[in-house]
């Protein structure tokens, strides 16, 4: 026992900081700005996020000239779509934001404007 | 006289037009109830397209209103029985689930009875 004790009092374990290396490495950090939390009702996008997104998938939209495609735009006076193409890019904003939008106000969102105005107004846009 | 006709023919119009962009809407919809993967439904979205583009050029008011109501029925008759609702809308999976609390709610935590027991 007394040999243990010796031992033992004179035996050093190198202590690792590990908390500090892994802070460090961490990519979701309280620092970085995109914090998802996991109620969906905290988190509510910014206005330039909804305007990016909906811009993307107008852009992606395949009978639209991408160059052309503004906040301000308007789906059938500026960009040349018929009132069905304007059906199909609403119903892809509501997959892009996991949306269900009423049949009636889905019908009268007919510019990018309304579109961002709309979802970024939407409590459950996500 | 004209002046009335006319507009009544521009409200016809604009209701019909309605009518087939509400149609379209939910046939899409249903579309993508029934196909389970994305080529499936790319496929089965254009022949949609094309069925509704076959009568773009239809002039007659009456020819107009029974292609309508024929889409119409055609579109009960092809419902999807469990069609996917996105989850907090009604009818979906966590619709009234978990509702959050009312405000004004306040907490009282009184299960210890010692001086520290300030804060919940």
């Amino acid at each position: 026992m007394a040999l243990r004790a010796a031992v033992l009092r004179h035996v050093r374990v190198p202590v690792q900081t590990l908390t500090r290396t892994g802070t460090k490495s961490r990519p979701w950090g309280p620092n970085c700005g995109s914090i998802r939390f996991l109620s969906s009702h905290d988190d509510h996008l910014t206005k330039e996020e909804v305007i990016d997104r909906v811009l993307s998938v107008v852009k992606s939209f395949p009978k639209i000239d991408p160059s052309k495609v503004t906040p301000n735009v308007h789906f059938q006076n500026d960009l040349g779509l018929d009132s069905l193409d304007n059906v199909e890019i609403v119903m892809a904003l509501e997959e892009e934001f996991k949306l269900e939008i009423p049949d009636k106000e889905a019908d009268k969102i007919d510019s990018c404007n309304l579109a961002i105005e709309y979802i970024y107004n939407h409590p459950m846009a996500g | 006289m004209s002046v009335t006709s006319t507009a009544a023919y521009v409200a016809r119009r604009a209701a019909q037009k309605e009518r087939v962009r509400i149609l379209y809407r939910r046939a899409l919809k249903d579309t993508l109830n029934w196909a389970v993967h994305r080529h499936l439904f790319y496929q089965d979205a254009s022949e949609l397209r094309e069925r509704f583009d076959v009568n773009k050029h239809v002039e007659d008011l009456d020819t107009i209103d029974r292609l309508i109501a024929d889409g119409e029925a055609s579109h009960n008759k092809w419902r999807h029985p469990d069609p996917y609702i996105v989850p907090w809308a009604p009818g979906g999976s966590k619709f009234t689930r978990n509702p959050t609390p009312p405000s004004g709610i306040e907490l009282i935590n009184d299960s210890h009875d010692d001086d520290q027991g300030c804060c919940l």
